[in-house]
């Protein structure tokens, strides 16, 4: 699963940085800086249905060579929001596969995601456009890729599923005091653990109650549906450490009541089948006789047949 | 005396040593008293006279008093009765069709159509009911022994949560069990046997009162939260049936309230009709398959079919599936999302894992094949353990603490299992599993074999066919398999109400995921054979057909409930495969269990090598006969002779004493003469009755379904020489065969007219025999020929 997330990450940010095309050389990492917006402004122009479905390579000797009228054109204040839209769309991609193993999306990213969600929805609802056409059209809605929307909503799909929005507070701007708590906890156990890494049965005795605090305060979340992806990963960490590498498992005890009691509980049935065997009485059937043709010739006749 | 000679066939009650006489004159009389009554089975195709048991020395005390044997499977009961399917088209009913007009019909057309949409309604409402409730009780009992259980892991003391879970379950099955087995034992089982016997026509004693329907209900809620291994699917078709009776009947005799509707249905031929609707929409509720309902009624009941009553039947059924799939939604909080058609969900099977290939085709035959083998099994085992049961386990108390014990070790069991179970899995994303419980497995993982066992059936139903690849490892289910088959063949045929469905398709899908997981580990190639889910389908498949033996309905219903026509192919195969196979060993649990009861059913067809039997043989003579116009005397002492109980009598021109059979002139049921002594139709009182109003086939509507015993009618001294008319209520023209008929040819009009008295006849139309269901019912072809059955009063 994490593995799927992380190619989705990856080919989503490939697919933002062709998109955009901001950046020359597809590498996550590195950061947009302002001054390729100019190149940027030239984009649209350059935003030929053909040109695009031609390669890569030859995009920009193509995408010079040929211009559109003015009015089929996209205006300079759809373009500013376009290159925005951009810069925060990589920021945010980046972001989240730079902190993809160990999950910590949702603390780090959140601010990421709200901007992008902003300009999406700017470019969406906007109203105020110049001109006659609006940038929703032109943006999102003239060709049949509708790249702006597919981007965004494939990262929107990331975002819901990693269930963030339960780890951050309500207006979405900072994580939430829950979150804040189980994450101290979270430490404690963790520096417990620290501590005792030489001796494994003094670390299933000390830090115990540590971690029993944390799965308390984790099913608590759990219940109230509280839990992120960032959450549920580190949690995971910790009870894999827990059970696996230190090897704190319940030792199984108590066999003998156990099959004492099984034993017991089985035994009972013989017992009392055997008693209703002995002791019930058998249910008799009483036989009536049918009155059948009285002549015995029938009988004669059925024997005649087959002798 | 000359009466009693001129009884037809049965003698029900009491001491019968008045009857017999007339058959102890004569040598040959003996020899052929001895031979069909002596408790040998009586071998007409090889000629040979089986004797089980010694009974020569005590033949004469035989003839003397009433032979008594245990209880098999080879007798016939003679508390059952047949319908009246066959109308009676007397005067009255002439009368009555002439009155109503074109537009009554059209109106007793619709009634048809709203009680059919009733039917559904209601039977959807309480399918809803046991789901709600056992879901409710199942949750609190799972998760008060969950916590239990989580708390004794850590600080020690399992056995004190192995305890409490036994006696939980023991309290559930005992409520249960105590309301079947103390207030309506025809509650008891899955309820399909008796709806089948009522379909195929005969009358089981209060199988669809109010009451059944009330502890039918209660019974299954408590035996399925009680964790017995059981489902709450069959009793659902029991359920649908009594709603359809109550319905179509608008009163309720049980609650003494009639609602003055729809008394047009007041008799068993309507009433035969709504309950096989009723089956339909009972079978659509628990498995949200509305067609697989209606082929369960035309499988199951269909000797009368016709276009539109199909068509009725499906609307019930849609309405039903309709009506749950709707208060379900609500329930669960999402009203208008209709997802969930069924009591049992077998949840999605889509996406490319679970298509199958032309390749396994083979590989589903084998396992076809070994659900035959293993249903048999079952049939054996259980058929062994019935015949225990009726002999030793008669008493309430006894069964109520067999209930509770199997209740308690299935728990036992189920806690072992648990216990000693080494598999661990990690928990899904998704969380299926409600109640997992991890033990001691490491923190984050649960115990595979909880969620086999620690659930309700049918969601380790659709674990088993849904959970992912991996998630159980074959040790595991192997030892499921085992444990739950034993379970479920000693669960089965308990006082309890439950079904053997779920059960049946659990312990097949367990071996069917195993069956998945080892030609994975064979073949090893690990895309083809990938998804365990689709064998474990399958195998579910297998096993069921194995068991019940049901072919076109079980088809669909699969199909249906598992919402893939792709898998309709191998599922068939699977079926025809099982079901040719388990034939081989013994026949299906249900009409085993019809066997084991004592039931007259007719099967589709009289059995082979009979034609050589002709009616004469076949028939019960002397048959007692009425004068058109007789004396109410005799007709009261014939009526109430307990030693009979006859419920046709042929009307006859003229008896006379001597032996000269009288010409046949109609038939007369007794619940019409009962009527017509309760009125006081008599002859003499004709002039009188002038003032009063003439009676119509309303009385005897109203009368309808139980009518009163001979006993509570008074006739004075004198009103025992008055004369009573029969010509206007007997049916004038019932159906006659001749002497010589072969049984194959009686058997055909007997089944596919759904007759309850055939008369017949000499050359003359003189009345020489009648031959009724128990006549026919009683030969079979047993390991050496045809075999007749005995007659037993239980």
């Amino acid at each position: 699963m994490e593995l799927l997330t992380r190619l989705t990450f990856v080919s989503a940010c490939l697919f933002a940085e062709w998109a955009v095309t901001f950046i020359a050389v597809a590498n996550c990492s590195s950061s947009p800086s302002e001054m390729n917006g100019d190149s940027a402004l030239k984009l649209p122009s350059a935003d030929i249905p053909v040109a695009q479905k031609s390669t890569l390579g030859s995009f920009y000797s193509l995408s010079l060579s040929s211009t559109f009228p003015e009015d089929l054109e996209v205006n300079e204040y759809c373009t500013e929001l376009l290159r925005i839209y951009g810069q925060r769309y990589v920021t945010f991609a980046n972001c989240l596969v730079t902190y993809a193993r160990p999950v910590r999306v949702c603390q780090n990213c959140y601010t990421g995601f709200n901007s992008l969600e902003d300009i999406y929805k700017n470019i969406s609802f906007d109203k105020s456009a110049p001109g006659n056409v609006s940038c929703h059209d032109s943006l999102m809605r003239s060709d049949r890729l509708m790249l702006l929307y597919t981007l965004f909503i494939k990262l929107d799909e990331i975002w819901t599923s990693a269930e963030c929005k339960q780890c951050l507070n309500e207006d979405q701007d900072a994580l939430s005091n829950d979150t804040l708590y189980f994450m101290a906890t979270l430490n404690q156990s963790l520096s417990c653990f620290e501590q005792y890494q030489r001796n494994h049965t003094e670390l299933c005795k000390d830090c115990k109650t540590s971690y029993k605090r944390l799965n308390e305060v984790y099913g608590r979340m759990e219940k109230n549906q509280m839990l992120c992806i960032d959450l549920e990963d580190a949690m995971n960490m910790t009870q894999h450490l827990w059970s696996k590498n230190f090897r704190c498992l319940l030792p199984r005890e108590e066999t003998v009541p156990v099959i004492a009691v099984s034993s017991f509980m089985l035994f009972l049935p013989i017992i009392f089948y055997l008693s209703s065997f002995l002791h019930s009485e058998q249910k008799k059937r009483k036989l009536i006789h049918p009155k059948r043709v009285k002549s015995s010739s029938s009988l004669m006749n059925i024997q005649d047949k087959f002798s | 005396m000359a009466n009693i000679s001129k009884k037809v066939s049965w003698s029900g009650r009491g001491d019968d040593r008045g009857e017999r006489t007339p058959l102890l004159n004569g040598a040959e009389d003996g020899k052929y008293n001895r031979h069909l009554s002596g408790g040998g089975i009586f071998n007409i195709g090889r000629l040979s006279t089986v004797d089980l048991e010694e009974i020569t020395p005590e033949e004469d005390i035989v003839r003397s008093r009433p032979k008594e044997i245990p209880h098999n499977a080879k007798l016939l009961s003679l508390k059952y009765e047949s319908l009246d399917y066959d109308n009676s088209e007397n005067q009255l009913f002439l009368e009555e069709e002439r009155r109503m007009s074109h537009m009554g019909f059209r109106c007793l057309e619709t009634r048809r159509w709203v009680i059919c949409g009733l039917i559904g309604f209601l039977t959807g409402l309480i399918a809803c009911l046991i789901d709600i409730a056992v879901e409710k009780l199942a949750g609190y009992k799972y998760s008060a022994v969950k916590q239990n259980i989580e708390k004794f892991t850590e600080f020690g003391g399992l056995s004190i949560s192995l305890i409490l879970w036994a006696v939980l379950n023991s309290a559930f099955v005992m409520v249960g069990a105590i309301a079947v087995a103390f207030f309506e034992p025809i509650a008891a089982g899955s309820g399909i046997p008796q709806i089948k016997c009522y379909l195929n026509g005969v009358k089981i004693p209060r199988v669809v009162r109010l009451k059944t329907l009330a502890i039918k209900v209660f019974g299954v809620i408590c035996s399925v939260a009680g964790g017995l291994a059981v489902g709450k699917e069959g009793p659902m078709i029991h359920s649908g049936a009594v709603v359809a009776a109550g319905v179509s009947q608008g009163r309720s005799t049980s609650l003494k309230k009639d609602f003055k509707i729809f008394e047009y249905f007041r008799r068993d031929t309507e009433k035969r009709d709504f309950v096989s609707a009723g089956a339909a929409a009972g079978v659509s509720a628990a498995f949200g398959a509305p067609v697989g309902g209606v082929l369960f009624s035309l499988e199951e009941g269909a000797s009368f079919w016709n276009q539109m009553l199909t068509w009725r039947i499906f609307f019930a059924s849609m309405i039903s599936t309709f009506t749950l799939n709707f208060f379900l939604s609500i329930y669960h909080g999402k009203p208008g999302e209709l997802s969930s058609p069924g009591l049992i969900n077998f949840g999605r099977f889509d996406g490319d894992s679970v298509q199958y290939n032309l390749y396994e085709i083979p590989l589903f035959i084998i396992m076809g094949a070994l659900g035959g083998v293993l249903g048999a099994l079952f049939n054996v085992i259980n058929y062994w353990l019935t015949i225990f049961r009726i002999r030793y386990i008669h008493r309430p108390c006894l069964q109520v603490m067999e209930a509770m014990l199997v209740a308690a070790v299935t728990a036992t069991v189920s806690f072992a299992m648990i216990y000693f179970s080494n598999d661990c899995q990690p928990l899904g994303q998704d969380n299926t599993e409600e109640y997992s419980l991890q033990l001691f497995c490491a923190d984050g993982e649960y115990n595979s074999m909880a969620t086999a066992f620690f659930n309700t059936p049918e969601r380790s139903v659709r674990s088993l066919f849904h959970n992912p690849p991996g998630s159980y490892n074959p040790l595991t289910l192997g030892v499921f398999t085992l444990a739950y088959f034993v379970l479920a063949v000693w669960t089965y045929g308990l006082t309890v109400s439950a079904g053997v469905f779920i059960p049946s398709l659990l312990i097949g899908a367990a071996w069917g995921r195993l069956f998945g997981i080892l030609l994975s580990t064979i073949t090893s190639s690990q895309s083809i054979w990938a998804d365990p889910g689709k064998y474990a389908l399958i195998g579910a498949a297998a096993q069921l057909g194995g068991i019940v033996r049901m072919t076109l309905s079980l088809t669909v219903i699969l199909v249906e409930a598992t919402g893939s026509v792709t898998y309709g192919f191998p599922i068939m195969l699977v079926l025809i495969t099982a079901k040719i196979v388990g034939d081989y060993f013994i026949e299906g649990l249900y009409d085993v269990h019809i066997k084991l009861q004592s039931v007259p059913f007719l099967h589709w067809e009289a059995p082979p090598t009979s034609h050589w039997l002709t009616a004469r043989e076949v028939m019960s003579s002397p048959v007692t006969c009425f004068n058109r116009v007789e004396k109410v005397g005799r007709i009261v002492d014939v009526l109430s002779n307990t030693s009979t109980n006859h419920n046709g009598f042929p009307v006859v021109a003229h008896t006379t004493e001597n032996d000269e059979p009288g010409k046949i002139c109609g038939l007369i049921l007794r619940s019409q003469l009962i009527v017509l002594l309760k009125h006081k139709v008599f002859v003499e009182r004709a002039s009188s009755r002038l003032s009063h109003r003439k009676l119509q086939l309303k009385d005897f509507r109203d009368a309808y379904p139980r009518f009163p015993p001979i006993q509570s009618i008074h006739v004075s001294q004198d009103e025992r020489e008055c004369m009573m008319d029969l010509t206007e209520f007997m049916n004038p023209t019932p159906y006659t065969v001749p002497q010589e008929t072969s049984l194959p040819r009686v058997f055909k009009l007997f089944r596919a007219l759904g007759l309850r008295h055939l008369v017949v006849v000499d050359n003359e139309n003189g009345v020489v025999g009648l031959v009724t269901r128990k006549d026919l019912a009683r030969y079979h072809l047993g390991k050496d020929g045809l075999e007749e059955l005995h007659l037993a009063q239980t």
